[in-house]
C-alpha cells in the first residue's frame, strides 16, 4: 500500500524482501535493485529502512545471513528465507491477495445499493 | 554467488554492519558511475537515496546486538540441558554413591534447616505488627504463664500497677498489658457438650490498636472493653483459630459462645500472621482483661495489687528511646510497688534488690525464647559441624570418582572439549545433585521441624517453615555444591593430558600424575572429618553423660511408684473446712481402690509447677541477709511421706492428730535443718512464720519437687487441715502410692473422682515419671539430637575412610601385588596400608581432642555434673572414633593382603 506521498506502508516492505530472497540468497544491495526493478520505480522504496528491516526480520528468524563474495569479488552479507521466513511469505501473500481482491471489488461496485 | 568465506572468530557487530552498508554505497556509487555520473556526485547521490546513513546504522547494530545475546542465551541453555541430561545419565550409573551423596546432603541440609527453622522462629522473627522495633515489653519475657499472689514483686504486674505505669510514664504513647487465661472452658454451642480449652490471653482494650494488628473479619475489640462490668463481653479470635474451629465461617462474627458459664461475643478475627505477642505459642482467643474477674470469680485480681500475673508492652513515643525506657520504668515501677505495700513488705522487697525488666519488644515475649537459647546454640553448632563433615565427604567422594574418571575427562579435553566447558560439566553434575539433595532436605526438613517441635514442646510450639528457611536451605545447598564441586573439578581439569591417557603404562611407583595429587587433598579432608567428628562426639558423650546425671539425680520420693492427682478446686469454690472434706473423701476413696500402697494429699505437690514462699525467724539463727530466711512450703495431709515415699531422717511425720490445730507442728527438709540448725538436731526446735509458733517433729530427704535442678531446697511442711487464719491451701493434689505399675490405676483414680464429684475438674492424673519428663524433656531432646549428630558424623567418616582407602588400595594393587611375589609377608603387607590409614586418623584425633577440649566450654551452662573438657568423654569419644576407623580400614586392608600377585600384575 502507498502512502499519499508514495512512500510505504510498515509492513509492506518485510513482504517485498521476504519475496526477494524467495529465489534464494541475495546481499541487501541486490534485494533493494530487485525491488526497484520490479516496481518498475512505482514504489517508492528509502534504501536504509530496507537495511532496518533485514536486520529487523533476521533478529525475528525470519532470515539467515552469512558472509560471502560477490561476483566482482568483495566481501558481502548475504541474506536467506529461513524455514519461519517461508511460512511468513506464504502467509502474507495469501493474505494481501484477500486483501487486494476485497478493496478491488469494492472500487469496482457499479451501484450503490446493498442488496 | 560462492560461499567461501565462513566467521571462525565471535562476530563484531559494528564492523559488520559499517562494512555491509559501505558495501552496498559502494555498489551504488559504481553503478551510477558506470551511467555516467561523475564520482563526486554518485557518492551524493547514492547517500541521498539511502536516507539517514547514522539512525540506520544504529538500529541495525542494536538489533544485531539482540540477536546476539539471545543466541548466546539459547546456546547456554542448549549445553545446560545437555550437561544436565548427561549428568543425569551419569549418575544413574552410579546409582550408589548418588545415593550416599544425596541421602547425606539431605540430612545435612535437612538438620539444618530445621534446627534454623526453630532458631528464626524463637530468636530472630519479629512480631508480625506495626513498627515492632518501638515496642518495649516490661516484667521478665518469660513469666508469660505466670500469676503470683503475695508478696510485692518486679517481674509481673499487677493490674493496677500497669495502669500506675501506663499513666505516669511518659515515654510511652500507649502501654498495652497482656495475661495468662488460665484454663478456659468453652462451650461453642449447646449442640457441643464437650467443654473445648482454647488457648487464650487476657489482653487491655488498646492490644490491637497499638500494636496495629489488622482484621480479617469483623473487627477487633478497642477501648471500649475498659469501661468495666456494664461493658458487653466481647472476644476476638485468631485466624489459626478461625480456620482450625470453624472453617472460616464468616457466620461466626457475632456469634455467642460461653466461657467459664459467661456469654461472650466473637466480634472479629485478627490478621493471619499475627498469633499474639507470646512467640512460639499461638494465641485462639484475646478476651478483655475487664472482665477477666468475671470469668475466673475465684481468682478475682483485677484490684488485687498481690495479684502479679501481667507483661507489658510499650510502643515508644517518637523521638524517646529505649534507654530512656529502661531509665524510667523501674523508677515508676518501684515507686508505685513501694507507696502501696505494707512497711514490712516493702522494707523486704528493697532489701533484695528487685530486678526490673525492660527490653526490646520487637521480638515479643516468650518463655521458650530464654529456655531453648543455649540450647539451640549448641545444636546450631552440632548442625554446622555435621554439614561440614557431610560436604568433606561429599567432596571427598566426588573428588575420588573424578580423578577415577581421569581418563574420560583427558579424551574429552583431547576431542575439543574446552576446560572451562568441562568445568561445566562437572559443576552440572554437582548442581543437579545438589537440587535434588535440596529438595529431599527440604522434604526431610519439614518432616524433621515438625518432629523437632513436637517433641522440644510437647505440642505447645507451632512454627511452620518459612521463605527465610527456604532461602537458608537452597543457601546451604548451593554453598555445599561451591564447596564439594568447585574442588574437584578445577582439580579434574587441571589433568595432565598425555599421561592420564597413557595410564596404561602406569609404572610400579605410581607415577601416574594424578595419584600424587590425589592422595594429599583427599587425605586432609578425612583428617579434618575425623576431627570435626571427634569434636561432635566428645559433645554428644558429655551431654549424655549429663542426662545421665540428671535422671539418676536422687529427687527424694519413689518416682516409680507415684501417681500426682490434680483437681481444680478452686474453680468449684472449695475452701476451709468443705476442702478439708473433699480431701478426706477423695483420700479414702482412692485408697480402696485394690494396688493402691497409700494416699495422701497436699496443697502443691511433686512437679506440679506452683509453689509457696515465706520468710522465717529461727531463735538463735543470724541472718546475713533476708534471703538467708527465704523458705519455701507445702500443706501436706496425714501420711504424706509415707504415700511419697520420702525418708524420714529423724523424728516423726505428720498424722491426723496434728490436723485442726490452730499452732501446730511442721516437718523440715534435710537443708532446712543443716541450714538453720548446723550440727544440732533441729526436732523439738521452734521457728516463727507467718506471726505464728511452729514446732519442728521430724526431719525429712530433700525432695526436689519443683525441678530436678533446684537452688534453695529449705522447705518446711504443715499441715493441711488447720485452722490458722493465714495461708490456708488453695489448690488440692493427691500423692497416689501404687504397688505395682502406676499406669495401669490411672483410669480407675479418675473415675473415683468423678464418683466423688462429677463436676469437679481434673487437671491431671499422672504419674510421676511422666510429670518429670516435661521437666527433662528438653535436656534429653538435646542430647538425644547431638548423639544422633555425633553418631552421623561418625558414621560418614568412616565411610570417608573406607572409601579413601579402598580407592588408594585399587591403585596400589599392582604395587601390592608386586610386593607380594617379592617375598613381602601379607601381615606385612596388612600392616602396611593400616598403619597408613591409622597416621590419618590419628592426627585428626589429636587436633579434635584438642578442639573439643578448648571448645566445649560452650556447653557449660547446659551440664549436670560433667565439667567442659570432661576426660571420660574424651576417652570415650576417641575410643569409639579409633574403633569405627579401624573397622572402616580393616576390610580394605584385608582385601589388600590377599592380593594374588599374578593377577594383580596382569590387570591393567
Amino acid at each position: 500500500m502507498l502512502n499519499p506521498d508514495g512512500g510505504l506502508l510498515r509492513g509492506t516492505l518485510d513482504v517485498l524482501i521476504l519475496k526477494a530472497l524467495s529465489w534464494g540468497p541475495r546481499h541487501g544491495y541486490a534485494v533493494a535493485e530487485w525491488v526497484q526493478v520490479v516496481t518498475e520505480g512505482e514504489l517508492l522504496v528509502e534504501e536504509g529502512p530496507l537495511y532496518t528491516a533485514l536486520h529487523r526480520l533476521e533478529k525475528n528468524g525470519l532470515l539467515t545471513s552469512e558472509w560471502g563474495y560477490s561476483d566482482n569479488n568483495r566481501r558481502a552479507k548475504y541474506y536467506e528465507l529461513s524455514r519461519a521466513g517461508r511460512q511468513q511469505l506464504r502467509a502474507e501473500v495469501s493474505s494481501w491477495e484477500r486483501y487486494a481482491r476485497a478493496v478491488g471489488k469494492a472500487l469496482a461496485a457499479a451501484s450503490p445499493s446493498v442488496a | 554467488m560462492r560461499r567461501v568465506f565462513r566467521v571462525p572468530f565471535k562476530p563484531h557487530v559494528d564492523r559488520d554492519v559499517d562494512d555491509e552498508l559501505a558495501f552496498h554505497l559502494d555498489m551504488r556509487v559504481r553503478r551510477l558511475v558506470d551511467a555516467g555520473w561523475s564520482r563526486e556526485a554518485a557518492r551524493e547521490e547514492a547517500l541521498r537515496q539511502f536516507g539517514d546513513l547514522n539512525t540506520v546504522r544504529d538500529s541495525c547494530v542494536a538489533m544485531d546486538q539482540q540477536r546476539e545475546r539471545s543466541m548466546r542465551r539459547v546456546n547456554l541453555i542448549t549445553e545446560l540441558v545437555q550437561d544436565t541430561t548427561f549428568a543425569l545419565r551419569t549418575l544413574r550409573h552410579n546409582i550408589g554413591y548418588a545415593a550416599v551423596i544425596v541421602i547425606a546432603l539431605a540430612i545435612g541440609i535437612g538438620a539444618n534447616t530445621a534446627i534454623f527453622t526453630l532458631v528464626d522462629a524463637l530468636l530472630v522473627t519479629t512480631l508480625p505488627v506495626k513498627n515492632p522495633d518501638a515496642l518495649v515489653a516490661i516484667g521478665d519475657p518469660r513469666r508469660t504463664g505466670g500469676m503470683s499472689i503475695g508478696s510485692p514483686r518486679s517481674d509481673l504486674l499487677s493490674y493496677q500497677l500497669y495502669k500506675d505505669l501506663a499513666r505516669e510514664n511518659t515515654v510511652f504513647s500507649d502501654v498495652v498489658a497482656t495475661g495468662r487465661s488460665g484454663r478456659l472452658d468453652v462451650r461453642i454451642d449447646s449442640a457441643h457438650q464437650e467443654l473445648e480449652h482454647p488457648r487464650g490471653r487476657f489482653v487491655t482494650g488498646n492490644y490491637f490498636s497499638v500494636l496495629g494488628v489488622p482484621v480479617s473479619a469483623g473487627r477487633t475489640f478497642g477501648t471500649e472493653v475498659e469501661r468495666g462490668a456494664d461493658a458487653a463481653p466481647v472476644a476476638t479470635i485468631s485466624y489459626g483459630y478461625w480456620t482450625r474451629r470453624f472453617h472460616n465461617d464468616p457466620g461466626i462474627i457475632g456469634k455467642t459462645i460461653l466461657v467459664n458459664n459467661l456469654r461472650i461475643t466473637i466480634v472479629g478475627v485478627a490478621a493471619p500472621r499475627f498469633t499474639g505477642e507470646v512467640v512460639g505459642i499461638y494465641t485462639d482467643i484475646w478476651l478483655p482483661v475487664a472482665i477477666s474477674d468475671a470469668l475466673n470469680p475465684n481468682r478475682r485480681t483485677l484490684d488485687d495489687r498481690s495479684a502479679a500475673w501481667l507483661l507489658a508492652l510499650g510502643r515508644l513515643k517518637p523521638g524517646a528511646t529505649l534507654g530512656q525506657a529502661k531509665q524510667q520504668v523501674p523508677t515508676i515501677l518501684q515507686r508505685a510497688i513501694v507507696s502501696n505495700a505494707t512497711p514490712s513488705d516493702a522494707k523486704a522487697f528493697l532489701d533484695v534488690k528487685p530486678v526490673y525488666y525492660v527490653e526490646s519488644g520487637a521480638k515479643g515475649l516468650s518463655r521458650v525464647r530464654v529456655n531453648f537459647q543455649a540450647p539451640l546454640l549448641t545444636l546450631m553448632i552440632g548442625v554446622a559441624l555435621l554439614l561440614c563433615i557431610i560436604c568433606a565427604n561429599v567432596a571427598n567422594l566426588m573428588l575420588a570418582r573424578s580423578i577415577a574418571r581421569g581418563r574420560e575427562l583427558s579424551v574429552r579435553q583431547a576431542l575439543g572439549a574446552g576446560r572451562s566447558r568441562l568445568v561445566r560439566q562437572l559443576l552440572t553434575e554437582s548442581a543437579v545433585l545438589a537440587f535434588i539433595s535440596a529438595a529431599a532436605g527440604l522434604l526431610f526438613a519439614w518432616w524433621g521441624s515438625r518432629t523437632l517441635l513436637r517433641l522440644a514442646s510437647a505440642g505447645q510450639l507451632d512454627i511452620g517453615m518459612n521463605l527465610t528457611v527456604l532461602a537458608f536451605t537452597l543457601g546451604v545447598s548451593l554453598a555445599a555444591v561451591a564447596l564439594f564441586g568447585l574442588l574437584p573439578a578445577l582439580r579434574a581439569s587441571r589433568l595432565d593430558l598425555a599421561s592420564s591417557i597413557r595410564s596404561g603404562a602406569q609404572s610400579l611407583s605410581g607415577s601416574l600424575g594424578t595419584r600424587g595429587q590425589r592422595a594429599p587433598l583427599g587425605k586432609v579432608l578425612i583428617a579434618s572429618q575425623v576431627t570435626l567428628s571427634v569434636v561432635l562426639l566428645v559433645g554428644a558423650t558429655m551431654l549424655a553423660r549429663s542426662l545421665r546425671n540428671t535422671q539418676a539425680t536422687d529427687i527424694g520420693v519413689d518416682r516409680d511408684h507415684l501417681i500426682i492427682v490434680d483437681v481444680d478446686v478452686l474453680a468449684r469454690g472449695y475452701r476451709g473446712p468443705a476442702l478439708a472434706r473433699l480431701a478426706h473423701d477423695l483420700r479414702d476413696r482412692i485408697a480402696a481402690i485394690p494396688g493402691i500402697g497409700a494416699v495422701s494429699f497436699s496443697e502443691n505437690g511433686v512437679f506440679s509447677g506452683s509453689d509457696n514462699g515465706t520468710s522465717l525467724q529461727v531463735p538463735g539463727f543470724v541472718a546475713r541477709s533476708v534471703q538467708d530466711t527465704l523458705i519455701s512450703y507445702d500443706h501436706v495431709g496425714p501420711g504424706y511421706f509415707t504415700a511419697t515415699g520420702t525418708r524420714l531422717l529423724e523424728g516423726r511425720e505428720l498424722t491426723a492428730a496434728d490436723e485442726n490445730k490452730p499452732e501446730g507442728v511442721i516437718v523440715v527438709n534435710e537443708s532446712f535443718a543443716k541450714f538453720f540448725f548446723p550440727g544440732q538436731p533441729a526436732v523439738g526446735r521452734f521457728i516463727r512464720a507467718d506471726s505464728l509458733s511452729l514446732q519442728i517433729v521430724g526431719v525429712v530427704a530433700d525432695i526436689h519437687q519443683n525441678g530436678i535442678k533446684e537452688d534453695n531446697l529449705r522447705r518446711m511442711y504443715r499441715p493441711y487441715v488447720n485452722t490458722s487464719q493465714v495461708a490456708q491451701p488453695g489448690s488440692l493434689r493427691l500423692a497416689v502410692r501404687t504397688v505395682g505399675d502406676p499406669t495401669a490405676v490411672v483410669q480407675q483414680i479418675r473415675k473415683t473422682v468423678v464418683s466423688v464429684d462429677s463436676s469437679l475438674p481434673i487437671d491431671g492424673v499422672d504419674p510421676l515419671a511422666k510429670l518429670m519428663e516435661r521437666f527433662i524433656a528438653q535436656e534429653r531432646l538435646v542430647a538425644q539430637l547431638a548423639t544422633a549428630f555425633g553418631v552421623l558424623a561418625l558414621l560418614l567418616a568412616a565411610i570417608g575412610l573406607y572409601g579413601l582407602m579402598t580407592y588408594s588400595i585399587s591403585r596400589r594393587t599392582r604395587e601390592i601385588g608386586l610386593r607380594i611375589a617379592l617375598g613381602a609377608q601379607r601381615s606385612r603387607v596388612l600392616r602396611l596400608v593400616l598403619l597408613d590409614a591409622m597416621r590419618l586418623v590419628v592426627i585428626g584425633l589429636v587436633v579434635g581432642i584438642v578442639a573439643a577440649y578448648l571448645s566445649t566450654g560452650l556447653l557449660e551452662t547446659q551440664l549436670n555434673g560433667v565439667k567442659p573438657g570432661d576426660p571420660l568423654s574424651i576417652v570415650v569419644a576417641a575410643l569409639v572414633l579409633m574403633g569405627a576407623a579401624i573397622l572402616a580400614a580393616l576390610l580394605p586392608a584385608l582385601r589388600a593382603a590377599r592380593v594374588e600377585p599374578m593377577i594383580a600384575l596382569r590387570s591393567e
